[in-house]
Order: C-alpha cells, then sequence, then structure tokens
C-alpha cells in the first residue's frame, strides 16, 4: 500500500511536469484531487486495511494530498504567471464609468468671491425682503417725493407704496433698525429694474451692498476698505480712482473705478475706450438716513457701498449677453 | 448733456486736451461720458490751390493738376470739367474718408487709396460740394473765394474745431444743466472766476408794463414771473452760426425766436418761453391752476388733460402753456407772428415734476424746473433773450422787464465745521484751506467761531442746504483722491457671518451629487404660472407679459429651463436651485407689506437618463426613487433623522404621485413626478421628477452640533430574510414590524429585492430583507440572533400575512 501512495506520487508529479498549459494542469487536478480523484480513491482503500496500519497509511495519505495540493498550486500560479501576457483582454483604454459632473451657477460663484472677501473683513451677511414698501426702498434712503432722483432708479410696482426693491439699500434699514451700532455687514440679492429687456438688461440682476456704521468711520476709511476690496478680488496691481457722484442716502457719494481689465486701461470696448471700469457706488451714510432709524448722527457716522454682481460676472467670464446667464442651458452651466 | 468746448470758452478761457477735460471734470464729479471732435470728419482735407493743369495724355476727360497746399506741391488728377489753374480747392489726402462717393448710386462714403490713373500716380483728389457732404452739387469741383488761405485744415475753413462732450449730470446738479453751469466748474478746476455774456440792451421809450400785465394767483407754485415783450420782430430761419450751434448740441432749429429761447436755455439753464402777443387777451398773463378736467392743446398737437394742481399760465380768458412743461398751440410763434412776449419764470419744483409725471411728458424745460432753476436767474435770461432777438431781427424791445417777484427769496447760508468735516472725510484741513475751496466754487464762507464757518450759497445752488452738502462739496473740490486710503482694524465680528452657511452647504452637496445649480428671474409669465393655483403676486407694471407674476414656487420656473434644453438636445438633466418664491395673503390690504409673504425654498429636478451613456453602464429612466433617494440622501446629510415621508397625497397641485417631507414633525416640503397635465401644457417630456423644500425647515433640522460616538466594539452579524406578503401590503409595513421587534440588537433594516412573477403569484409578492444586529457591549450569539429573528418571522405573520421564503 505505501508503494502505490509512492507511485501515485511519482505518477503526479510526472503528470504535473508534462502539463503546459492551465487546462493540463486542471485536468492532472481532476485526475488527483477531485473528491473521486485517485488521492481520494486512496483514501477510501485504507478503509479495508489493517487496523495496526491505518494510522501510518493515513498520515502518509495526508503528507500525499498536501503534497500534491501545494504542488498543483505552484504549477497553476508559474502557468498563470507566464501566460498572462498572451491571454490578457483588459482594455484600459474603456472610459471609466461617469459620475454626473455639477456646477455652481456663474453669478452664485462670483457672490460667494465677493462675499468671501467681506466676511474676511468681519462683516456679517444680511438679507432683507424682495417686495419692500416705498418707505424702505425710498423714503427712509432720504429719497424725497417728488425728487428726481427716484427716476435714477425705475420702479416695478406691485400695488401702491408697494413695489419690487431696486437696490439692496432697503436691507441697510432693516438692519439698523434691528441693531444698534456698530453694524458691519453686506446684502447681497436680487433687485429689479423696469428696464426694456435687452442684451444688457434682464429687469433683475443681484447686488452686493454693504454698511459700516461706528464712531469715527470716514471717508478716507471707506476708500481703504473698497481698495482692499478690489486688490483681492481684481488683483494687487490694479489702479483705481473715487470719483464724486450721487445717491440720496450717502454724502458725499462716490463711484469706484479700477483700471479696465481687459485691456489694462488702454482703452477698448468694454471700458468705451477710457481705461476705465466703474465697480461700485459708494459714500458716507446721509444724517437723514439716521435719522429715519433712530441712530445719533452727531456720534456716529458711516459708509455704505454696492455693487452690481452681473456686470462683473459679464466680464470675468467674458460673457456678452446677459440673457445667456437666466436661460440656464446646462451647456453653459457645465462651463463654469 | 451735451456741452460744447467752443461755447464753454466764451464763459472760460482753459486748454485742455479732450482726455484732460474727460478726466478732471470726471474727477469734478461730473461724468463725461463720451466726447466727438467735430474736426476728425475732416482729417486729410486741406485747401490748396490749382497752380497749374494740363491733359492727361492718355485720357480726354482729365486734368493733371498741379495742387499747391502750402508746404508741397503735387501732382493730382482731376475729372472735372471745370478745374482751372488758380483756383482756391478741397484736396482730400490718401487717407481721407469721402463722406460720399460719386460713383455710388448711394453715395455711400470711401477711403481714399493711392492710384495710377491712366499710368500717372495721383496725389490725391480735388473734391466736389456732393462729395464733401455740404451740398448737392456734384457737377463739378467745388471752388473757393479766392482769399482763402492754402494750407488750412478744411475743419478750420468750415469752422467745425469744436469738441462736443456728453456729460451725465446727477440729479442733485441742477446748475450743471447748462454751458454757463459746466464753464463754473472748469473755474474751479483752472482757479479762473467764469466771464458771464454782456447784456446790452437798446431799449425804446415804450414801457412795457403799459403793453402786458402779469398776475400771479398761485404764488405757491409761481414764485416769481419775469417777461418782456418785443415788437415788429421779422421770423425767418435763424442764421447759420446760430444753427449750428443748436445742432451740435441736439437742439433742432425752428424759427429765429424759438431758436434764441433754446439757446438761452442751453447758455444759462434757464428755461423761457415766446408767445404770440397778439394772441393773448387783454395782453394779460394770469398764474394759476388748472380746472379738474379742462382740455389743453399743446404745441406738438397733443389733446391734454388737465387736473386742479398743475399750474397754467392763462391769458384774461383761457390756458396758454402748461407752467414750465409746454406751451399752447394756441399762442405759438409762427410765421405771421409781429410782436412777442417773452416768459422767464421760476416755478416750484415738485409740482412740475408732478404735473410732468402726470401728463408723461418731459420737456427740456420741464427737466429743468424739477431739478431746480435759479430764482435770481429770471431776469438775466430774459434780457439776455432780448438782447439776442433784438440783434437777429431788429425788433423794438419795450422799457423794462416786467417782474412779478412777490416774496423775495432770502440768502441761504449753511452753518459747517471744520471738526466734522475733518471727520466725516478723514482729513485734517484747517478753517482757511476749507473756507479758500468753497470759495473755488463761489461758495462764499466767512467765520463765525473757532470752528464754524458760515456759507454763504448762491440761488444756482440749490441742492446745498445743510452741513453735509458743505462737507460734500470739500471733499469734491479737494479731490477724493487727495483724500487718504486707510483702514483701521476693529475686531469685532458679528455672529451672522454663517446666516448663508446652510446655503452653501447644500450647494456644495448637490454639486457634489452632480446636480447644476440654476437661476431663474422671480418675474414669471402669468398664465403659465398660473398652473400653481394660489393667489399669485402680480406686478402692476409689467416689463413684459412674460414677466408680469412673481414666482409662488421654483417647480415651473425650472420646468422652463427643462423646456429650453430639452428643446436644445439636452435631456439629462440633474438640477437644483435655491431661491425666494412668494405669496399673498389676499385677506389683507394690498398696499400694506403684511399682505406679501417671501420664503426660500430649495428645488431638485431629475429628469432623463440616470446615468451619461457608457460602456459597462446599463441605461434606465430615473423615477421616484431616484428622487425619493435624493431627498432622503440630503436630509440625513444634514439633519439625519429628523425628518420622515408623509405618504398620504398632499399638495397635488404640481406633482402626481406627491409625497410629503417633514422635519422635526414639520411639513418642510414635498417631492414627487410634474403632473402630466403640467408637463403636457408647458411642453416637456414626461418623467421629470421634482423635490421643493423650504431652506428654513432645513436650518431648523439641521444639526450643525455634533458629537463623536464611539465606534462599536464588537462585530455585526448579517442575516438575510424573505417573505412572501400580499402584493398591495407596502413595504414599510414589514419594515416596521422587523424595526419594532428587532430591537435592541437591531441596528438597521434594508430592503434589498422585491419581486413578483411566477414563483409568487400575481397576487403575492416577495421581499427580502437584510438585517445587521449588533450590540455595544459584546459579541453576539448565534442564540441570541436565532430568537430574535424567530420572533420576528413571526410578527411578520402575525401582523402582516408574510409567510418566510426558505
Amino acid at each position: 500500500m505505501l508503494n502505490k501512495i509512492e507511485e501515485t506520487k511519482q505518477t503526479f508529479n510526472d503528470e504535473l511536469n508534462k502539463a503546459e498549459t492551465l487546462s493540463d494542469v486542471e485536468k492532472v487536478r481532476i485526475r488527483f484531487l477531485t473528491r473521486s480523484g485517485e488521492i481520494a480513491e486512496l483514501f477510501n482503500s485504507i478503509k479495508t486495511a489493517a487496523p495496526s496500519d491505518k494510522p501510518l497509511l493515513g498520515k502518509a495519505l495526508n503528507e500525499l494530498r498536501q503534497y500534491a495540493q501545494e504542488k498543483f498550486d505552484q504549477k497553476k500560479s508559474s502557468l498563470e504567471k507566464s501566460t498572462q501576457p498572451k491571454v490578457t483582454s483588459l482594455d484600459i483604454t474603456i472610459p471609466g464609468r461617469p459620475k454626473p459632473i455639477g456646477s455652481k451657477h456663474p453669478i452664485t460663484q462670483v457672490m460667494e468671491d465677493i462675499e468671501r472677501i467681506f466676511i474676511g473683513m468681519g462683516f456679517s451677511v444680511e438679507t432683507g425682503p424682495e417686495i419692500e414698501s416705498d418707505y424702505y426702498n425710498f423714503g427712509a434712503l432720504n429719497f424725497a417725493p417728488d425728487h428726481p432722483a427716484r427716476d435714477m432708479q425705475d420702479t416695478i410696482f406691485i400695488a401702491n407704496d408697494i413695489l419690487l426693491r431696486t437696490h439692496t439699500s432697503p436691507v441697510q434699514i432693516r438692519v439698523m433698525e434691528k441693531q444698534s451700532p456698530p453694524v458691519r455687514a453686506i446684502m447681497p440679492g436680487w433687485v429689479y429694474r423696469n428696464e426694456a429687456i435687452s442684451a444688457r438688461s434682464l429687469a433683475a440682476f443681484h447686488q452686493i451692498e454693504g454698511l459700516y456704521v461706528d464712531e469715527g468711520v470716514t471717508f478716507s476709511e471707506l476708500k481703504g476698505t473698497l481698495v482692499a476690496f478690489a486688490k483681492q478680488y481684481y488683483g494687487s496691481s490694479i489702479k483705481y480712482r473715487f470719483r464724486p457722484s450721487f445717491f440720496p442716502f450717502t454724502e458725499p457719494s462716490a463711484e469706484m473705478d479700477i483700471t479696465c481689465y481687459l485691456c489694462g486701461g488702454n482703452g477698448c470696448r468694454i471700458c468705451k475706450y477710457s481705461g476705465w471700469l466703474e465697480v461700485c457706488g459708494a459714500g458716507m451714510v446721509h444724517p437723514h438716513v439716521f435719522q429715519s432709524v433712530g441712530y445719533d448722527y452727531e456720534k456716529y457716522t458711516g459708509y455704505a457701498f454696492g455693487m452690481g454682481i452681473e456686470r462683473t460676472a459679464l466680464l470675468r467670464y467674458g460673457i456678452d449677453d446677459i440673457r445667456i446667464l437666466y436661460e440656464n442651458d446646462v451647456r453653459f452651466l457645465k462651463q463654469f | 448733456m451735451k456741452i460744447s468746448q467752443y461755447w464753454l470758452k466764451q464763459f472760460v478761457d482753459f486748454k485742455l486736451s479732450p482726455m484732460q477735460f474727460v478726466e478732471k471734470l470726471s474727477m469734478l464729479g461730473l461724468e463725461v461720458e463720451s466726447f466727438e471732435e467735430l474736426a476728425r470728419k475732416y482729417d486729410n482735407f486741406v485747401i490748396g490751390e490749382v497752380v497749374e493743369c494740363v491733359k492727361h495724355p492718355n485720357a480726354d476727360r482729365l486734368t493733371v493738376c498741379k495742387v499747391n497746399t502750402g508746404k508741397l506741391v503735387q501732382e493730382i488728377i482731376c475729372g472735372a470739367p471745370n478745374v482751372a489753374a488758380g483756383q482756391k480747392v478741397v484736396v482730400a489726402y490718401v487717407g481721407a474718408v469721402i463722406p460720399n462717393n460719386q460713383h455710388d448710386p448711394e453715395g455711400k462714403p470711401f477711403t481714399l487709396e493711392r492710384t495710377k490713373i491712366r499710368g500717372i500716380e495721383s496725389n490725391g483728389m480735388i473734391c466736389s460740394e456732393y462729395e464733401l457732404g455740404l451740398g448737392k452739387d456734384a457737377s463739378g469741383i467745388l471752388v473757393l473765394d479766392s482769399k482763402v488761405k492754402i494750407g488750412i485744415s478744411l475743419a478750420k475753413y468750415l469752422n467745425q474745431t469744436d469738441v462736443i462732450y456728453e456729460i451725465g449730470i446727477t440729479p442733485n446738479r441742477a446748475d450743471c444743466l447748462s454751458h454757463i453751469g459746466v464753464a463754473r466748474e472748469i473755474g474751479a478746476l483752472v482757479n479762473k472766476k467764469i466771464k458771464l455774456p454782456p447784456v446790452k440792451l437798446k431799449e425804446s421809450k415804450t414801457p412795457t408794463n403799459k403793453f402786458a400785465k402779469i398776475e400771479i394767483l398761485d404764488k405757491e407754485r409761481c414764485p416769481r414771473y419775469s417777461a418782456r415783450v418785443l415788437r415788429n420782430v421779422k421770423i425767418a430761419p435763424s442764421p447759420k452760426w446760430l444753427q449750428d450751434i443748436l445742432i451740435s448740441v441736439g437742439v433742432r432749429p425752428i424759427n429765429n425766436i424759438v431758436d434764441v429761447t433754446n439757446y438761452v436755455l442751453m447758455e444759462t439753464g434757464h428755461p423761457l418761453h415766446a408767445f404770440d402777443y397778439d394772441k393773448l387777451i387783454d395782453h394779460k398773463i394770469i398764474v394759476k391752476t388748472a380746472v379738474d378736467g379742462d382740455k389743453f392743446i399743446t404745441l406738438d398737437g397733443k389733446e391734454r388733460m388737465l387736473t386742479s394742481d398743475m399750474l397754467m399760465i392763462c391769458d384774461a380768458e383761457k390756458p396758454i402753456a402748461i407752467a414750465g412743461v409746454m406751451g399752447g398751440a394756441n399762442t405759438e410763434i409762427s410765421d405771421s407772428t409781429v410782436n412777442v412776449l417773452l416768459e422767464s419764470a421760476y416755478f416750484n419744483a415738485k409740482n412740475i415734476r408732478r404735473t410732468s409725471k402726470k401728463l408723461d411728458l418731459s420737456t427740456e424745460a420741464s427737466y429743468r424746473f424739477e431739478r431746480g432753476t435759479d430764482i435770481n436767474n429770471t431776469v438775466i435770461a430774459v434780457d439776455r433773450a432780448a438782447q439776442l432777438i433784438q440783434e437777429l431781427t431788429g425788433a423794438e424791445l419795450l422799457k423794462g422787464a416786467i417782474d412779478a417777484y412777490p416774496k423775495k427769496r432770502k440768502q441761504v447760508v449753511v452753518k459747517a465745521r471744520v471738526s466734522r468735516t475733518n471727520s466725516v472725510i478723514g482729513v485734517s484741513l484747517t478753517k482757511s484751506q476749507i473756507i479758500s475751496i468753497l470759495k473755488k466754487i463761489e461758495l462764499h464762507a466767512k467765520s463765525i467761531s473757532k470752528d464754524e464757518i458760515l456759507v454763504n450759497v448762491p440761488s444756482f445752488r440749490n441742492d446745498i442746504i445743510e452741513e453735509i452738502d458743505v462737507i460734500e462739496e470739500v471733499a469734491r473740490v479737494y479731490g477724493y483722491n487727495n483724500i487718504e486710503t486707510k483702514t483701521h482694524a476693529s475686531i469685532d465680528f458679528s455672529s451672522n457671518v454663517r446666516a448663508e452657511a446652510l446655503q452653501n452647504n447644500i450647494r456644495e452637496y448637490l454639486i457634489g451629487s452632480g446636480f447644476n445649480e440654476i437661476l431663474s428671474v422671480s418675474l414669471q409669465d402669468e398664465e403659465a404660472h398660473s398652473l400653481a393655483g394660489k393667489p399669485l403676486v402680480k406686478v402692476l407694471n409689467p416689463v413684459s407679459s412674460e414677466m408680469a407674476v412673481l414666482q409662488s414656487n421654483l417647480v415651473l420656473p425650472a420646468l422652463r429651463v427643462v423646456k429650453h434644453n430639452q428643446n436644445h438636445g439636452v435631456k439629462d438633466l440633474r438640477l437644483f436651485e435655491i431661491g425666494n418664491v412668494f405669496n399673498m395673503d389676499v385677506t389683507k390690504e394690498k398696499h400694506l407689506l403684511e399682505a406679501y409673504g417671501e420664503e426660500e425654498k430649495l428645488l431638485m429636478l431629475i429628469a432623463g437618463n440616470i446615468s451619461p451613456v457608457s460602456y459597462g453602464v446599463n441605461q434606465r429612466l430615473v423615477d421616484i426613487f431616484d428622487i425619493k433617494g435624493e431627498v432622503s440622501s440630503l436630509l440625513t446629510k444634514f439633519c439625519l433623522d429628523n425628518y420622515r415621508f408623509i405618504y398620504y397625497d398632499n399638495n397635488k397641485t404640481l406633482s402626481e404621485p406627491s409625497i410629503g417631507v417633514e422635519i422635526n414633525g414639520v411639513y418642510a416640503g414635498f417631492f414627487g413626478k410634474v403632473k402630466k397635465e403640467i408637463a403636457d401644457k408647458l411642453d416637456v417630456d414626461e418623467n421629470i421628477f421634482i423635490c421643493e423644500l423650504s431652506i428654513s425647515s432645513i436650518r431648523d433640522g439641521w444639526i450643525t452640533n455634533r458629537k463623536f460616538k464611539a465606534l462599536p466594539k464588537f462585530p455585526s452579524v448579517i442575516r438575510d430574510l424573505a417573505f412572501t406578503v400580499d402584493i398591495k401590503l407596502p413595504q414599510i409595513a414589514i419594515e416596521d414590524v422587523i424595526k419594532q421587534i428587532g430591537q435592541p440588537l437591531l441596528k438597521s433594516v434594508v430592503l434589498f429585492d422585491m419581486y413578483s412573477g411566477n414563483q409568487t403569484g400575481d397576487d403575492k409578492k416577495s421581499v427580502a430583507y437584510s438585517l445587521e444586529f449588533q450590540s455595544p457591549d459584546r459579541t453576539l450569539m448565534d442564540e441570541e440572533i436565532d430568537n430574535t429573528l424567530k420572533k420576528i418571522i413571526e410578527a411578520v405573520q402575525n401582523q402582516c400575512g408574510g409567510v418566510l421564503r426558505s
């Protein structure tokens, strides 16, 4: 019996050595290592052997089975390694399974970038309603009734004295009404104007308003804050200027211009050949506005500023028609 | 408004190039929007003299001319029959833009190029009147007066050297709506006092007040009314200089009288009106308000409906002009006018504005009156006009102006503090510096105490009424760019910095999940938007009918976006928007803010295929469980398990089915499939799934203050169970039983298969769950789990009629 075990081992070795392919070794496995294979048969045959021989035979058979399995595994894996290049079917040029790619609306991106800069300077973010009363939108902001300053902003009305806010400035009033100085806030949001729809106007657009009220706030500091913002947003090398302007709710009032970043100040179509781009309206909060909200205008001074977002976005992304922003064509959105 | 440089220079002498002018004036607060150098049109045109004419050797009709243009004598080929030596002509050089091409049927302009004509080079072109755009004569070249100097530019010859500036005047600076006003600002820039036009009148001995009477009945609306009378005017077109200058500033010439009133308007900023004196009944002017419902025909031939708050200029019987807005047709200057009454009045600004708005009629006059004119200017302006009319027509000017000025306006004085000026601007000017700055713009101030000055405000500056107005003038003239740019650090962070944080987090999350953010204008088409039901907030004066109501939901605007994209072939969509929706409470008064509500919402929308086309991915259309999965994931992310779905129909207006979402037990929104009727009406493909949630509800459920929970120390055990149940039984019934009975060891239940078919029979379905068991304090034994499973199986059988599948 032991001889037979030894013979089987020999045969197994010969057969395994002869095997050249994976299917050859598989045949060897089936012949020797399956439940009905030759080694299993030998296990069956020791049932009839003398009881005293059984432990010895069992041990020898177990050793054989272990030996055969190891040899088979070795041979199989060495064959697998050597044959791999021939049987490769992995085409790694097949595209990966795609995921849909999301995008943030370009207007949101510009708003967030601007907000982030002011938040970094210690401004909070406040919002207010889009449907406003005449008082918040005009009256409290020192727009006298029957004053031509009201023509600066064509208004969309909902009812008598109720309108869609024409600027984010009413939020200034709302913030000051609920909070005493110091106040330092930016106020982003939609605003509406009754203007014909064109490549440059869509009757609705976004503004970001800023307000800082405290003791000792000066026009000089207004300049400092806006310059700090502009250098962060438009780049530290920009040139800027402040021009006198007029808004009923600020005095002195100013427009901030920066060098046109498309032509570097040399003059182009976008800056109307002036070399300058208007980026922000601003000024010192008018004492009448402080009176509207019950602030002591002798004790406190403040500045306010406001900028349009769409124009900034159009320039930044090189878009020439404002209407494409709100068509929400996915082919457009996915570019951002 | 358009401002002529030539005109300005009559009042103040300055040497600024157009670019310098734009820069300096803009920095002073008068924004120069553009400018036009009239001479640019005539670049490359000069006056020359034909010194020699020889017949072209190769062409019968052409002449080879030698033309002297001062510095050069050059050969120019000319085809005109009238060319001859000794003529003074207009020569166009290469590069000149010839206004009219004689050989083009439409006479289109062209740029002159160097050419050889029949073998001889021509260095330019001698032009005809037509070619220069100066007249119709194209039969030959334009021959100028022999005294004209050669070598001067055509622009100079034509006196077209002016520069016209377009200046945007802010509503507070009414004083700058004239050439004298702008000249004053330039005077401040170049430190010169302006020279006003000298008015020299040749009056006859007949006093004006014998021929006309003025009576102001409404002194509030008309504080001053001045007038003059001229006799024997000859109505005619104005001389060329007057027509030219009016045209250059955008005013259409009409006749000498009207043109003079417009000229004085543009010069002084004071509106005048000329009446046909002989048509004034009793030669009387009465200033009073209109009678409600009266009708009046204005100069433009239109009938206007009057109201009792409108101020009218009347004669003894009838209205003859709407004060400060427009004259009447009944007393208009015509070709047969012989005698003229000139009006120069001061009207209350607010009243003029109300009238102009009511009539929807804005004129050069009303534009200025409503911004405020100079009450001290009425007589000066009427005298200036009288002088010019006299010069132009030789009319007789009656003696003296009539000046009804019942209550003389007091000199406006404003106190200002040096300390306040410095603390608002952030500078440290001395009192005398401030006084001298103000003097530049004719604000004469004197010191009245250590810190205070008293400013005499000239009557043309009606925008200066209090201290802050003076401070602004100081800052403006001192120069904004001379004010230091500084910031003082102040650390005071408010609590609201994170107000927008939730929206930003939601955006980032959804973008990461492959959603494209959309933004819609809240103004929507009324008909389409009424599909949402609810009382809509309507606009009184919509920009267009497509923008007539405010959105009451974000779904309908998003469906418009879907339509746009589907029309452009993009059908697989994953969109979201964060925006406000509007509603109104019809029980409240419309003119009160309380009647209107706004709420910020989040919209999610999916449509088309679940994933982009690709190898190895099975395509399928999105379904309700995709949107449900998106909603669950989003809410789990922000609110953990503080939300639940309500499976009864809740809001069927827009979607069907419609599944409600509660966060912390409060209704927060819904999701579902866009209703077929709505998809059909809006012409979008079906199979669009939407979700609309309230941002404030998500914020209420948002768990930001998260505490660490120790990770499980002992392994979990997973067992699967499958039941056959009635096909109509919602799976949640079984899931709930499993969850309830599985306590406390059951950690999670996941439905992983559901099947109905041959093996179950048509009225049954098989549902399979994967159950995860775990204990925080020990490794679970098989017997414990088997026990729990046994209880679950029994309960499902008893409560749901579920039969365990093996």
